[in-house]
């Protein structure tokens, strides 16, 4: 009989499964189980040595910036819940700095949620020093505008941990005097709250040197994303060739097509930590020492449903299991298969040789070049000028750097010295710029444009016979810079646009570029 | 053809359920065979058509348990892989045939490579759990299972395997939690998938020693699905435990009667002779000695029945048919049979040293731990 009844399970279960069908993948939602999980859904990870606004050329690096940004595409003006952090997920940012793809130091992120007027209908409200009272009774019906933490109308409110992982010793990051860490709301708009007085207060400068911040702003990421996923039908600019630049257009710090994420705000995590406490010496290595370059990625985990119960007490929902991950930007979006994307989100970087050949000879390179119908050359297969985004090799990591697995981390050499401000160059690595991808990653680096260029141009190493400097080397989707102003110092973000006057810019409108 | 007795009902009535081909309405496969060789003839290049074509002949297989069936499935396959060659979904049910047709090894070896070509199919990820639980590779399919629970949280099919797996490591309590969460889980209209899952709810229950709640659960199964001859089996071993041997043998001859395997005929002698009817049991014994030993070398055959059955009457020939099914599959009742064929020819060190091994993975089935018991007692 029990023979049988294996058979059966398999049968039909079959039977119920056959007609599933798969959801189609879109950028910011990279694999279909995140497109159903918005809040464990990671879009960016940004890692770089981090720089003041009067920052000095040549300054030594002394610590590093982590920002990871999760749950895609908030309207600023989707009230009324907005956009809490899940207390269900745990946030991670992991670094591996022995060169083995395998943790070493790790951050997580709990958060957890209050609700201070159950009654009210928003998690937001505010007016006025006074805020509004009933004409017949005097009660209070709305809470004066929110400025700080402790206003009443900040009426879901979130606070959060933060741990650092260092082998097995863990360490919860707190304020200096015990007082909770709060999570930075979205920005409901002028009359409700000061959205910048919160984004300043929750900024938490705390031990060990290390910062934290957590809440909702800008979504720093730029691109135009209906040309991209339309196909990578991108628009017609001054070259006459879809999708390439001009050599000004290249230079100019300003958009010629709409950047489909202006206006939208996303979650972000941020972190700054001593350089001493990221690497395998304890020290500040010089750019030039293997021990300089680490590899950093993020990951969302929620509990996972185990087919072994843990023994006492019975409990289905054991470990956590990740959701999500992120290393290098658009991997997952541009690089694995759509029937891959899944299992790459929840496995390992260790285990990433399984997907080596999407990375040494990506889709994407086949479908760009089919695209041009012959106007644009590829290098051929494998694309070996790729590995040291999958490896520890030149020209990020120092000669000699052991190479360690193929995995796709975000690999940031710390002893690089941070570019200041106003000489950033967008192109990063690819536009003499050291301290930009795939060196690690800033906010200003226009990694769509860079992504292209290396993709199809081989521009990570010595370029291939066909390279054409003016096609080759000018693609891009014509959208430079964000939408808003990054800050200069930590946590670097832009504010929340908000709600009440959020603007996504258009194709055709001012600023957002042609239709075509 | 044990899977295709298993499923004959799925979409079949008692009308044709015993492979009467000469019944006046068409089946559904029929109705679905025939209405797929109309749109073929019209569209003779579309690779989606044979797929459909070739599931078709599966249920038709399971409608008339007529492995031919398979073959031509197998052939509508081939034409769509002829015309599509990286055809995926030609793929899939290529190694849900192998899985029918009980070639454990190359259903895990074809599933294994579709895994590497689409790592987030969970469908891919059952049929490894299915041919790996057959072949007693639990790690794997341990493995395999908790992917299809990671990858889609509460899906039914990861659900029904992981509570196979829970019984199979003895947690049945835990197996119970999943089988009914993946009950409150399948939409109603799928009447067969829910009489199956109330079934197998019954089956655990039982081994739970819930007889009552089994009795309910069968009882729900054979609303959901009247005659369903999985219920109905299981059923009849509810009856057994209420001492109610002579019901237990109408269960039995029922099921037999709408799946005429011999692997159902055992159980039927079985109930017969637990109902102290052992004339008619031993002539369908011999009925069953027969029909199963003339499928013995299959890869889908009645072998654990077969051990059973000659262990005590020919425990040399019960022992042979051990080893030749150990060569395939070291599956714990696999192994629980060949130490009981060990057991009854004498070589008891061996038999204790097996079903030690076989109750390493956890089974509590009540069955089995009465076998294991007799072993370790009778050294």
């Amino acid at each position: 009989m029990m023979k049988g009844f294996t058979l059966k399970v398999a049968a039909a279960a079959s039977v119920l499964l056959l007609s599933a069908i798969h959801a189609n993948a879109s950028n910011h939602r990279e694999a279909p189980i995140t497109a159903l999980d918005h809040k464990a859904d990671i879009t960016d990870l940004y890692a770089f040595v981090s720089y003041g606004p009067d920052q000095a050329p040549n300054t030594p690096p002394s610590k590093v910036t982590i920002i990871l940004c999760v749950d895609p595409l908030l309207d600023p003006a989707n009230g009324p819940t907005f956009f809490p952090f899940d207390p269900d997920v745990r946030y991670e940012i992991k670094i591996d700095n022995d060169h083995d793809a395998e943790e070493d130091v790790v951050f997580q992120f709990r958060f957890k949620t209050e609700y201070r007027l159950p009654a009210v209908f928003t998690a937001l409200a505010g007016f006025g020093d006074q805020g509004a009272n009933a004409p017949g009774t005097g009660n209070l019906v709305v809470p004066p505008r929110i400025n700080s933490f402790e206003s009443l109308g900040l009426n879901q409110r979130q606070t959060y941990t933060a741990v650092m992982i260092t082998g097995r010793r863990a360490i919860e990051l707190e304020n200096a005097d015990g007082s909770p860490l709060f999570v930075v709301p979205g920005n409901a708009g002028p009359r409700t709250m000061d959205y910048e007085a919160l984004f300043a207060s929750g900024t938490y400068n705390l031990e060990n040197g290390i910062s934290v911040f957590a809440g909702t702003t800008d979504d720093p990421f730029w691109i135009d994303l209906g040309a991209a996923f339309d196909t990578a039908n991108f628009r017609t600019l001054g070259s006459g060739v879809p999708g390439v630049l001009t050599a000004s257009e290249d230079q100019a710090k300003q958009n010629f097509a709409s950047d489909t994420v202006s206006g939208f705000a996303v979650n972000a995590i941020a972190i700054e930590v001593p350089i001493e406490l990221l690497t395998s010496t304890g020290q500040v290595e010089p750019a030039d020492s293997p021990a300089a370059t680490i590899g950093i990625w993020g990951t969302t985990s929620r509990r996972q449903e185990t087919v072994r119960r843990s023994p006492s007490p019975p409990r289905s929902s054991g470990p956590y299991r990740q959701v999500q991950r992120i290393g290098n930007p658009l991997i997952n979006e541009l690089i694995i298969g759509i029937g891959s994307k899944d299992r790459f989100s929840m496995d390992r970087p260790q285990r990433d040789s399984q997907f080596a050949e999407f990375f040494l000879d990506p889709p994407i390179v086949r479908i760009v070049e089919a695209l041009y119908g012959g106007a644009l050359n590829v290098p051929a297969a494998p694309r070996t000028d790729l590995l040291p985004l999958v490896n520890y090799a030149p020209p990020i990591a120092a000669p000699g750097t052991p190479a360690g697995p193929v995995a796709d981390l975000l690999r940031l050499n710390t002893g690089v010295p941070a570019t200041p401000p106003g000489a950033i160059n967008r192109l990063g690595l690819l536009g003499g710029d050291p301290a930009g991808f795939p060196n690690g990653r800033r906010l200003e680096d226009d990694v769509v444009d860079i992504v292209l260029r290396a993709g199809v141009g081989g521009a990570l190493a010595a370029s291939f016979p066909e390279f054409n400097p003016d096609v080759n080397g000018r693609l891009g989707d014509g959208v430079n810079v964000n939408d808003a102003d990054y800050r200069t110092q930590f946590p670097y973000l832009a504010s929340c646009p908000e709600g009440r006057n959020r603007r996504h810019i258009d194709p055709g409108e001012p600023g957002g570029g042609p239709v075509d | 053809m044990r899977l295709v007795f298993l499923l004959t009902f799925l979409f079949a009535s008692a009308a044709y359920s015993s492979g009467n081909d000469s019944a006046n309405s068409p089946s559904p496969a029929q109705t679905k065979i025939a209405r797929l060789e109309e749109s073929i003839a019209k569209s003779p290049a579309n690779a989606r058509l044979y797929n459909q074509l070739a599931l078709a002949f599966c249920s038709r297989a399971r409608e008339t348990a007529d492995p031919v069936f398979y073959d031509r499935a197998g052939a509508a396959l081939r034409k769509s892989l002829e015309l599509e060659p990286s055809n995926f979904e030609a793929a899939k049910i290529h190694v849900w045939a192998l899985l029918g047709k009980h070639e454990f090894q190359e259903a895990r070896d074809e599933a294994e490579r579709l895994r590497k070509r689409a790592p987030d199919d969970v469908l891919v990820y059952g049929y490894l759990v299915d041919a790996n639980v057959e072949l007693g590779d639990y790690k794997a399919a341990e493995e395999a299972a908790q992917w299809m629970l990671d990858l889609r949280p509460g899906n039914v099919p990861g659900l029904t395997r992981a509570a196979y797996l829970r019984e199979l490591f003895g947690d049945l309590e835990g197996a119970i939690q999943f089988m009914s969460q993946a009950y409150e889980r399948t939409p109603p209209q799928e009447r067969e998938d829910l009489a199956w899952i109330s079934t197998q709810l019954g089956h655990l229950y039982l081994s739970a020693g819930q007889v009552e709640s089994a009795e309910q659960a069968l009882q729900q199964a054979l609303q959901h699905f009247p005659d369903y001859h999985y219920a109905l089996g299981q059923l009849a071993k509810v009856r057994k435990a209420q001492t109610k041997f002579d019901e237990a043998v109408s269960l039995e001859r029922r099921r037999y009667a709408l799946a005429p395997h011999p692997e159902n005929l055992y159980q039927l002698a079985e109930a017969l002779m637990q109902a102290q009817r052992p004339e008619e049991a031993r002539r369908l014994f011999a009925t069953f000695e027969k029909q199963a030993l003339a499928e013995m070398e299959k890869s889908d055959n009645s072998n654990r029945e077969l051990i059973f059955h000659f262990a005590r009457r020919n425990p040399r020939k019960a022992l042979e048919i051990a080893r030749w099914e150990l060569k395939r599959r070291q599956d714990v009742y696999t192994l629980d049979a060949y130490a009981w064929a060990l057991y009854c020819g004498g070589k008891r060190a061996e038999a204790r040293r097996q079903m030690k091994e076989a109750l390493a993975v956890g089974i509590k089935d009540p069955e089995v731990v009465k076998r294991a018991t007799i072993i370790n007692r009778g050294l």
